[in-house]
């Protein structure tokens, strides 16, 4: 369906060119939103931000996130979701600034971070923590980005909310069970090591309530 | 093909019908009309493609203003999506199941990728007046490649002769040749319909939308409904729960107020009796819609309960209190807790 004329303040000049090339690049969301699920790809080392069942062998002994290089695999999916303190509404656009949690589709867990060291690379490691998506504040973590919200196409960072370190990956890979995986730990100072990308996953579009106008809904002008 | 239909008649809704609507509509009659699921009816292949040619004219601003302003005829270009790609977007890609089994799966050594299993956090309003959440699913796809790519790897014991009488066995890696396939990224968008009276953990398939598994097929993307806790109502089954904080004068001389329902409604409560704390109305009719039937509605059971005034009464009001309402005293001493 060619949706391109139809809603064009949702059309930013990127999109644009996008929408003259066809339905299969574009569609109507360009930006991530609160309740998305997505694989997130650290843009330097060409890997996935992945978690499984395995917990690490020093440090705190949770369960231990990796970087992974196939682009199909099921437990690399990460849902964006808005903080305990802080309602995000499904469909909202995540802005540059805001603290969100990521939590890992398949084990449930938070991406974490805190005071212990990683195994390969004495950086801040970094864990997936909690149960049912519930874990502590030490889940939070602050998108940065250049405009206003967080664009598909961009690549951002994360920074821990509580030790300001960034995620990043340096490139030391782990031997048996996980051959190849790539350490994933938070350092300081920004980097070319902490750039991430939003990839495959299932973008929630921001939807009208069934009321129209209650608090739920997100205004559908979306001029960024 | 009959240039003059009527789409709405088509998709069974009125002239006003929402977009969301026309969705629900043309999900619930594509299950019906596929072709697939009348193999015995000669005409189900074009009564599905003007199921799909109405959707795709009604659903779409533009094309429904230029319909309603000059019919069939007036509509601009020809048809872009094709009707399977209408289905799709409401079902997953491999269009069709019934009763939850996919169809041809006789062969089980098909590999197949993973299913995605996502919670779809939905609200209590979604849930009574039902809506279409559009996702946009980005996926890898199988496409063609040039050349030739090594496949079903696997180990097998290979026995060489050295000689008359000797013989070693060693392990051997031995892959076939397949068609090269490299996965390319594409995007789609999903409707996902939270129907009217949904309960938690329903789940809704998209077939074929999962992760894809090179040397077969892409699992499925399930999406499982979590209905989030609301502010104002609690639901049990079909019927909804509130509480509302009246003052003592209410209780006593009675009262009329109006409790916002989630559609945007009121729900009219009088009282000229006097309300005991935890006094209970029933206003049957105002609860949810019952997800197999939604004619059916539960009930909503408002419970009251009394705020007493802050002030103090000095004697004088003490004294008019007990004539007004010359109830006696009564101090009754039992065991509240029985056992709790």
């Amino acid at each position: 369906m060619d949706n391109c004329t139809g809603h064009s303040h949702f059309l930013l000049s990127a999109f644009l060119l996008t929408c003259l090339f066809g339905l299969s690049l574009g569609t109507e969301l360009s930006f991530v939103t609160c309740g998305s699920v997505v694989k997130l790809l650290n843009v330097k080392h060409n890997v996935r931000l992945h978690s499984h069942d395995v917990r690490y062998g020093s440090g705190s002994g949770q369960q231990s996130v990796t970087g992974v290089t196939t682009v199909e695999d099921s437990n690399s999916y990460w849902s964006v979701r808005g903080t305990s303190g802080a309602q995000c509404h499904r469909g909202t656009p995540i802005k540059c600034g805001q603290t969100i949690r990521l939590t890992h589709v398949n084990t449930g867990r938070n991406l974490h971070s805190h005071y212990f060291s990683s195994p390969l690379s004495s950086n801040q490691e970094v864990s997936a923590f909690g149960e049912e998506g519930e874990g502590d504040h030490l889940d939070e973590w602050t998108v940065q980005c250049g405009g206003a919200v967080w664009q598909r196409e961009e690549a951002v960072r994360f920074q821990h909310a509580s030790t300001d370190a960034l995620l990043s990956i340096t490139g030391e890979q782990y031997g048996r069970p996980i051959h190849g995986q790539r350490e994933v730990h938070a350092m300081m100072g920004p980097s070319q090591h902490s750039l991430w990308r939003a990839m495959e996953g299932v973008y929630m579009k921001p939807s009208e309530s069934p009321l129209g106008n209650k608090d739920y809904s997100h205004p559908l002008h979306t001029e960024f | 093909m009959n240039l003059r239909r009527d789409f709405y008649k088509i998709l069974g809704v009125s002239k006003s019908a929402s977009v969301r609507d026309i969705k629900k509509a043309y999900r619930k009659l594509a299950l019906q009309l596929h072709p697939d699921r009348n193999q015995d009816d000669p005409t189900a292949a074009d009564k599905f493609a003007d199921l799909g040619s109405a959707y795709e004219v009604l659903s779409d601003e533009e094309k429904r203003k230029q319909y309603d302003a000059y019919g069939e005829d007036g509509l601009k270009e020809g048809h872009h999506g094709s009707h399977n790609d209408i289905f799709s977007s409401f079902f997953g890609d491999f269009g069709f199941m019934f009763g939850g089994n996919r169809q041809g799966q006789q062969d089980r050594n098909i590999p197949r990728g993973n299913d995605i299993v996502l919670d779809l956090e939905v609200t209590l309003e979604e849930v009574y007046s039902g809506n279409f959440v559009e996702v946009v699913r980005n996926k890898p796809v199988a496409k063609e490649a040039p050349g030739k790519r090594k496949c079903n790897c696997r180990q097998e014991m290979r026995t060489t002769q050295l000689g008359p009488g000797r013989f070693q066995m060693s392990q051997e890696v031995v892959c076939d040749e397949c068609p090269n396939i490299k996965l390319v990224n594409e995007e789609r968008t999903l409707e996902v319909e939270i129907e009217q009276g949904v309960r938690d953990e329903m789940e809704y398939p998209f077939i074929g939308e999962g992760e894809p598994h090179i040397d077969g097929e892409p699992g499925d993307l399930r999406f499982r409904i979590k209905v989030m806790k609301h502010p104002v109502f609690e639901r049990r089954g079909d019927d909804l729960y509130t509480n509302v904080t009246i003052s003592l004068v209410e209780a006593l001389v009675g009262f009329e107020m109006d409790i916002t329902h989630l559609d945007g409604h009121k729900v009219h409560i009088v009282r000229d009796k006097i309300t005991k704390p935890g006094a209970r109305v029933w206003k049957k009719g105002e609860g949810l819609p019952n997800f197999d039937n939604n004619n059916i509605r539960g009930s909503l059971i408002v419970s009251f309960d009394v705020e007493f005034p802050e002030t103090q009464l000095n004697d004088n009001q003490k004294e008019g209190v007990r004539a007004i309402l010359k109830q006696a005293s009564v101090q009754k001493v039992y065991n509240g807790l029985q056992g709790y």
